[in-house]
């Protein structure tokens, strides 16, 4: 479903993806980790349109995407929620769900979705009419999480969906993303914790210093003495 | 009866400046620009009613309400369009480019001199309230300010577009990930300031009687003034500014001292710098300077 070959990307001369290669499979819940700085967010961005590509080239469901603008790739199917989630503080979550199916012309088909993720996520529902920026932290993430269903992208990017989060609110939010891939979403999910990724995912690649490092199966992975060179050593060398 | 009489000249005066920092205002929260060509948009609104002076009044109206929404739209399209990922610096550089450019093209095309324009004088007759007597100009200006603020404010709230400008305004590259057209809310807005900018161009005509091809850049500094002090990029911060200004200026020149009073705008600017020190990201909070995804 989508399909990175060779992705570079600079920020002036700071080169934070070198030759990026990384596929994503139909109903596929991919995990990338890596420690700060790796260029994780820099890769959602990319394929969001948010940053331009230098080289290389993005493809989704065969059609290369690369340099189109970011309101364009939402109506293809494609929804990012970015690191730090970005929900409109001063808009009501009513507000920001609307926001989210702003691509969206089948109204009705709308309120019906609205309502399925105040199901998933119940306190959105409390706070239905309240300023988003009232929201605790898990439960704007929640609301970064729904906002991006309500475009009913076929290609949901997370980016550190648990970060700063306790661990109740990060299971919950795992709980929905779990739910969305029986509804046949498809996912990929930059992490920073290593267990919520691997325990989440099918399949997760390393990244470390713009380049992928390793990749496999999640369930290879814990205990793999070669993961744990690659993914604790390149956070070792980060520090 | 005096201070009533104040009041409603601070009012007036204020709406005026509420509709001028408006216009900045808007393309500001949209964009990071400070127009200074704004005040060109309420100039060539003047010029095109000098130039249809005698037409019937509507015709007179119309045609400057497109002649300054059309020049908005085409400087957004032409100037600030390629350089929208600049940096606010260039951006605002080169709004004093296209604002010089547009003084100069009028300029060429009229003269220098101000040139007298019958537009409204009825307006100029008091009319006589409980013993005050208010210019009707004032009372017109603060009941058409009234109109399009709540026009302005139900927009916002209550159409897809108005909800979509806020989001814009609040974080722009988040909107466009959710699939807000940048190119359409920015036209949107720009074609908002043109239309708010031609009714401060009536006002200013129907108050001076004339126009000229300078008329636009005092206004558009008591503009940016008025915006600061609310709170660049929030849109009620603009509005609520302007109010302030007014009320600051009617103020100064009813209680300053005879002698002192021509010196009134001097006195609006270093209580403006005053104000910075206490409030330098002004009254509203501002999202002007949180930095994008
Ligand atoms: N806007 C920017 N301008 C300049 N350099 C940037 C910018 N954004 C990121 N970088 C640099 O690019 C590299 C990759 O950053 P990125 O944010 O993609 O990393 P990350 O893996 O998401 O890190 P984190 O885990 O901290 O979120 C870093 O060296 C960072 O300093
Ligand atoms: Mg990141």
């Amino acid at each position: 479903m989508l399909k990175i070959r060779d992705l570079h990307v600079s920020y002036g001369n700071i080169a934070a993806l070198r030759g990026i290669s990384l596929d994503v499979g139909k109903s596929e819940i991919v995990a990338v980790i890596g420690p700060n700085g790796a260029g994780k967010s820099t890769l959602l961005l990319a394929i969001a349109g948010v940053v331009r590509a230098r080289a290389g080239s993005v493809e989704f469901d065969g059609r290369a995407i690369t340099g189109q603008q970011p309101e364009a790739l939402v109506t293809t199917g494609l929804s990012l929620v970015p690191e730090g989630r970005h929900i409109f503080g001063s808009l009501s979550v009513a507000e920001n769900l609307r926001l989210g199916a702003t691509v969206r012309r089948d109204r009705q088909e709308v309120a019906r979705d609205i309502d399925r993720v105040l199901a998933m996520f119940p306190i959105l529902r409390e706070r239905y009419r309240q300023r988003a920026n009232k929201l605790s932290g898990g439960e704007q993430q929640m609301l970064a999480i729904g906002r991006a269903m309500l475009a009913r992208p076929r290609l949901l990017l997370l980016d550190e969906p648990s970060l700063g989060l306790a661990p109740l609110i990060v299971a919950q939010i795992y709980e929905a993303v779990r739910a969305l891939r029986d509804q046949g979403v498809t996912a990929l999910i930059v992490e920073q914790n290593v267990g919520r990724a691997l325990s989440a995912a099918d399949r997760t690649y390393v990244l470390s210093s713009g380049v992928i490092a390793m990749s496999g199966k999640s369930a290879e992975f814990a205990g793999n003495a070669a993961f744990d060179a690659a993914y604790f050593g390149v956070a070792e060398a980060a520090r | 009866m005096i201070v009533l009489q104040n009041l409603i000249d601070a009012v007036s005066l204020g709406a005026v400046y509420a509709l001028a920092a408006l216009g900045i205002g808007l393309i500001f929260s949209v964009m990071r620009l400070i127009n200074f060509a704004h005040g060109e948009l309420i100039m060539v609104g003047g010029f095109t009613l000098y130039t249809l002076a005698g037409q019937p009044l509507l015709v007179m109206i119309l045609a400057a309400l497109l002649t300054s929404t059309v020049l908005a739209l085409g400087m957004e399209r032409v100037a600030f369009r390629t350089l929208r990922k600049a940096s606010p610096a260039t951006l605002l550089i080169s709004s004093f480019a296209v604002s010089y450019l547009i003084q100069h093209i009028v300029l060429l095309a009229f003269g220098s001199r101000a040139m007298g324009v019958a537009f409204l004088p009825e307006l100029g007759t008091a009319i006589d309230l409980g013993g005050l007597r208010i210019p009707l100009l004032q009372l017109v200006t603060i009941a058409v300010t009234l109109v399009l603020m709540a026009g302005l404010v139900a927009f916002f709230r209550l159409s897809e577009t108005g909800l979509q400008m806020r989001a814009a305004a609040e974080d722009f590259t988040m909107a466009r990930l959710v699939g807000v057209k940048a190119n359409r809310v920015i036209a949107f807005a720009f074609a908002i300031s043109g239309v708010l900018a031609s009714i401060v161009s009536f006002y200013l005509v129907a108050q001076t009687g004339s126009v000229s091809y300078k008329m636009g850049v005092s206004m558009v500094l008591i503009a940016f003034v008025s915006s600061v002090i609310g709170g660049m990029g929030s849109i009620a911060g603009a509005a609520l500014g302007g109010f302030l200004v007014g009320i600051v200026s009617v103020s100064l020149q009813a209680y300053l001292p005879v002698d002192l009073r021509p010196y009134r705008d001097a006195f609006v600017f270093l209580l403006f710098v005053l104000f910075l020190f206490w409030r330098p990201d002004g009254l509203l909070a501002s999202r002007a300077d949180r930095d994008r995804v």
